[in-house]
């Protein structure tokens, strides 16, 4: 009976919509609902129940929401908070318009000034920072869900400002299904905005959509809205709309935090199915590209691969989606079967823009001017706060977010000790271990009586370099076998000791990265995707030496570092640190594991440090 | 938006049992859009070419591999090949098709078995005979439709899924292009954008996961001239005109009511005949009886090499070297546009304005296509597939 009541209200309204012109639309809906108020309903309390849930979740984003407006309030896109000081994510596409400086409009009503941080383009995602009205206060955010946990047939809330059709920028909800996950969407002009392991929604998306949030039915965050599928129809709804999954938005979150243009990657190997035509899809490799990590690593043209980063392979799609989510210079792990041999790997991945689609870098070093640190000439608005937190450089969005979470983490790091004072010579004395060999080691890092620095290493034997007189290769890259570790060891010392000041050639954040530190005992692990430890990196430059240090995210301790004596030729020298000890207040690792090529080289146990001052 | 509204408390309502607690993590829809998947391939054929899509979709009806899909150009291949949920990709053959109910069976076929004998495939499948008794959805019933729209899965990767309501359970009365749709029996309108390209032979089911109909194609409401979205029910009938002579040997109009059933039922078991109709059906087009040169090229252009003695073309005065240009105010770039526009949007009876090049003069002339003879002496032969 009541379902038969529902029905013809159901149609009856769908009548007075479609009569009545689209201006008067409020007018039918209100209508609608004085029809339906009158009559005693009696619905099911769990539908009620239901009904009041969504209401609750909608409640509780619906301040995040942001409306994406070009400096001066009109409106180019949706995006949303994801932090109580304002950052907000939203689409490349929507902020290409604004430049690094736009506005932002909020449900409250009030447009606030924003200025880009970081920037996907590839994976068509950026990242902005609205400024408080009141100094620091705290913005709605929401949470960010796991995308991986959608299922197809869930709930799914979209939210944004499709159309700009709320002038206060109240944000519009519509409510549909997930139709589809892991999907692959190829790129859109130029090897941009390209779409990988998206999740594809019927909830309806328009025009001003695009960079608004995807929400599950917690109110949790799984993914930014902003393509759709279209064809005959028009570009309007056509009940196919892709969201970027926010797992892999959060593979990136660390550069674009950092300032970063960051930029998607390859493999260094084309992929491609065995046989078209075969009954099950089988994916191996086509070609490697010469000099990649990936030839280092041995993979050769019909290796099967059968799983990449923990997933397995069954298409070409599947392929793409997981290769898409990572940033350039991830370690993936990847496994590989030649003869039935099955074999895992790490393979450090390629940059995807500058190697590969070296035609269209020009374009993409716009909008940042070559020249940095400069005063720049800002678009209308300069002089702003906004435009206070805006410093351009090249390979960067937004170098100012650089400089903050460099010196934020330095800062951190610096809790653990300050070896600013320790400036003088270091010694360290213990065992170690190469193999089957075990002995004792030192190794020493001071200046000789000309005041050149050198280091000592004794392992079995004694080595000795001049990290500032020795540039041939052959030798840094020394003892043999170690992919350079007394060279490390030097710019390990300069970089506690001098920090920025070190390294003229670069000192950077490179945003966050895995490291994969392995078992202490030197014991096989079952499989390298359990070694995946998530740290934030800083990128120096001294010399020709380039290094890579690898910060736990958990609590900011150094775990690990990569230099590179020739970064095209070769592979870095791999240290690891692990038990961290109090030595005069400094916490210092005191077991140290030296890894080149695939293997270890040495395990070093420390006893004992000795830091002079100078 | 007011739709929309009613929607949600009509699918509040129907979705008693499952919206009870936040215990909607055990959404029923993730279960049913599974199973329903394994029911349920990923087919290509032929097209590629001109907006005519070379991917669809199909519903597997029997553990063998018969597959219902829809009577599309996707079918005129040699070389049709559907990929199953777990990602195998198979042959497949057409067993039967009925333009006039749009639908379709076609069976996988394995290398080294015959069409016709088991094969052991065992797959999961929809009971046509089961799903034809139900009675029909009514009007504010819940569906979910799966379908490869877009093309969005290859392989092993899951059809999409949407959820609408039944908005009407009437009669269709469509046209696609500028030609009328064959189909002009009962269908379910469904408010969601179900018929995008490749959709078509998709599933509508209901709640409980049972078939309710065959997704049908793009194409627009005669009246509204809006786009449908719209599922041919498994209950579907038709009334075809049967062309039978009488005792006096002349042809008569007869009725023949066929149901998707009884089509279904003859079709996997490669029993359907067609009957001898009046019309031409859409796919084939009227029949014009011009010759043109070899056609060699991606974009030979439409140049007549010759016309059928006694044929539309001979009687329209189609001559040999004439260019044609125009159709219907359509610009012809070469043979093959020609043919795709003349099967897309023709059939027997219709008057066309052909505008040649004559010499060095333009000439219009009327052609008033004709059904085409028994045999056609030199078929198309079917547009190279892309199978992926």
């Amino acid at each position: 009976m009541t379902r038969f009541v529902f029905r013809a209200l159901a149609r009856v309204r769908l009548l007075l919509a479609i009569a009545v012109p689209s201006g008067l639309a409020v007018a039918a809906i209100a209508l609608g609902s004085a029809a339906a108020a009158p009559g005693p309903i009696d619905v099911e309390k769990s539908v009620l129940d239901a009904q009041a849930e969504r209401i609750a979740a909608i409640k509780k984003v619906f301040p995040a929401v942001v409306a994406v407006c070009m400096q001066g309030g009109q409106g180019v896109g949706s995006g949303v908070i994801i932090t109580p000081d304002g950052y907000a994510l939203t689409n490349f596409h929507v902020v290409q318009p604004t430049g690094p400086l736009m506005q932002a409009g909020l449900a409250d009503g009030v447009l606030y000034d924003a200025v880009l941080v970081g920037t996907d383009k590839v994976g068509d995602v950026s990242l902005i920072k609205l400024l408080p009205k009141e100094k620091d206060k705290p913005f709605p955010f929401v949470k960010l869900g796991d995308s991986d946990k959608v299922r197809i047939g869930d709930w799914s809330l979209a939210m944004g400002n499709p159309f700009s059709l709320a002038m206060d920028f109240t944000p519009t909800v519509t409510y549909g299904i997930i139709s589809g996950t892991n999907r692959y969407q190829p790129p859109e002009g130029k090897g941009l905005l390209e779409y990988t392991d998206c999740i594809q929604i019927e909830t309806s998306i328009n025009p001003g959509n695009s960079g608004g949030p995807l929400f599950n039915m917690q109110g949790e965050l799984i993914g930014i809205n902003g393509r759709g599928s279209f064809e005959k129809r028009g570009r309007v709804n056509s009940g196919v709309g892709y969201a970027i999954s926010i797992n892999q938005i959060k593979n990136f979150l660390g550069h674009m935090r950092a300032g970063i243009d960051t930029d998607h990657a390859t493999l260094g190997a084309t992929v491609g199915t065995a046989s078209e035509d075969a009954l099950l899809t089988q994916m191996v490799i086509k070609q490697v590209l010469e000099g990649s990590d990936a030839e280092r690593r041995g993979l050769k043209e019909g290796d099967q691969l059968s799983s990449f980063a923990g997933r397995n392979l069954s298409s070409t799609n599947q392929y793409k989606n997981i290769l898409g989510i990572f940033p350039k210079e991830w370690r993936v792990p990847l496994t590989l079967r030649r003869n039935n041999e099955r074999r895992e790997t790490l393979v450090r991945l390629m940059g995807n823009i500058a190697t590969e689609k070296e035609p269209v870098k020009k374009e993409l070093d716009t909008p940042a001017p070559p020249t940095p640190k400069l005063p720049v000439v800002l678009p209308k608005g300069g002089g702003t706060d906004a435009a206070k937190l805006y410093i351009p450089k090249k390979g960067y969005a937004n170098w100012y977010f650089n400089e903050l979470e460099r010196d934020k983490l330095l800062a951190e790091v610096k809790k653990q000790g300050d070896f600013s004072t320790a400036n003088g010579a270091w010694v360290a004395e213990g065992q170690y271990t190469m193999g089957e060999r075990k002995g004792d080691f030192r190794f020493e890092i001071a200046e000789n009586k000309d005041a050149d620095t050198f280091v000592n290493l004794k392992l079995n034997i004694e080595h000795k370099l001049a990290p500032l007189k020795d540039t041939d290769h052959r030798l840094q890259a020394e003892p043999i076998g170690s992919g350079g570790l007394m060279l490390a060891l030097y710019h390990w010392n300069r970089f506690l000791t001098l920090g920025a000041k070190g390294f003229e050639g670069g000192f950077a954040h490179g945003g966050t990265e895995p490291l994969y530190p392995f078992p202490v005992d030197g014991s096989a692990p079952k499989s390298l995707v359990d070694l995946r430890t998530d740290c934030a990196v800083i990128k120096t430059k001294h010399g020709s030496t380039e290094c890579k240090w690898y910060f736990s995210l958990k609590d900011n301790s150094l775990i690990g570092f990569e230099t590179y004596t020739d970064k095209e030729k070769e592979d870095p020298c791999e240290v690891y640190f692990s038990d961290y000890k109090a030595v005069e207040g400094k916490q210092l690792p005191h077991r140290i594991e030296v890894r080149f090529k695939d293997k270890r080289y040495a395990m070093l146990t420390v006893n004992k440090y000795t830091l002079a001052k100078k | 938006m007011t739709t929309r509204y009613g929607n949600w408390l009509l699918a509040a309502l129907l979705a008693v049992p499952f919206t009870a607690t936040p215990a909607r993590a055990a959404d029923p829809f993730n279960e049913l859009a599974e199973k329903t998947n394994q029911k349920m391939v990923k087919v290509f054929g032929a097209g590629g070419f001109s907006r005519l899509n070379n991917y669809g979709t199909g519903i597997i009806i029997s553990p063998d591999g018969h597959i219902l899909t829809v009577a599309s150009q996707l079918l005129d291949t040699s070389e049709l090949v559907v990929h199953l949920y777990d990602g195998q990709r198979l042959k497949a053959q057409v067993l039967a098709v009925e333009p006039e109910l749009d639908a379709a069976i076609i069976k996988i076929r394995l290398d080294g078995k015959k069409i016709e004998e088991p094969n052991g495939l065992k797959l999961d499948y929809f009971d046509f005979a089961e799903a034809a008794k139900r009675p029909h959805a009514e009007t504010g019933d819940w569906v979910l439709a799966l379908s490869n729209t877009f093309e969005i899965a290859l392989r092993d990767e899951p059809l999409s899924l949407q959820r609408g309501v039944v908005m009407a359970y009437t009669k269709l009365a469509a046209r696609r292009g500028v030609f009328e749709f064959p189909y002009t029996g009962e269908v379910y309108v469904v408010d969601a954008i179900t018929n995008n390209p490749g959709a078509a032979g998709g599933a509508l089911i209901n709640r409980k996961g049972e078939l309710l109909g065959v997704i049908g194609r793009e194409i627009k409401n005669t009246l509204s001239d809006t786009w449908m979205n719209y599922a041919i029910p498994v209950t579907a009938k038709v009334d075809i005109k049967e062309l039978v002579k009488d005792k006096d040997g002349k042809d008569q109009e007869k009725i023949v009511t066929e149901t998707m059933l009884s089509f279904v039922t003859k079709g996997m078991k490669g029993e359907y005949k067609r009957v001898n109709r009046t019309t031409t059906a859409i796919g084939e087009g009227g029949y014009h009886g011009i010759v043109f040169v070899p056609n060699i090229l991606d974009r030979t252009p439409a140049y007549v090499e010759d016309v059928v003695p006694g044929s539309p073309a001979a009687k329209a005065g189609f001559r040999p070297d004439d260019l044609v240009s125009f159709v219907d105010g359509e610009p012809i770039a070469s043979i093959n546009v020609f043919n795709t526009w003349i099967k897309k949007n023709t059939r027997s009876g219709q008057v066309l304005r052909v505008e040649v090049r004559r010499g060095e003069a333009l000439q219009t002339i009327e052609l008033t296509l004709g059904a085409h003879p028994a045999k056609t002496a030199t078929p198309q032969p079917a547009p190279m597939p892309k199978t992926p």
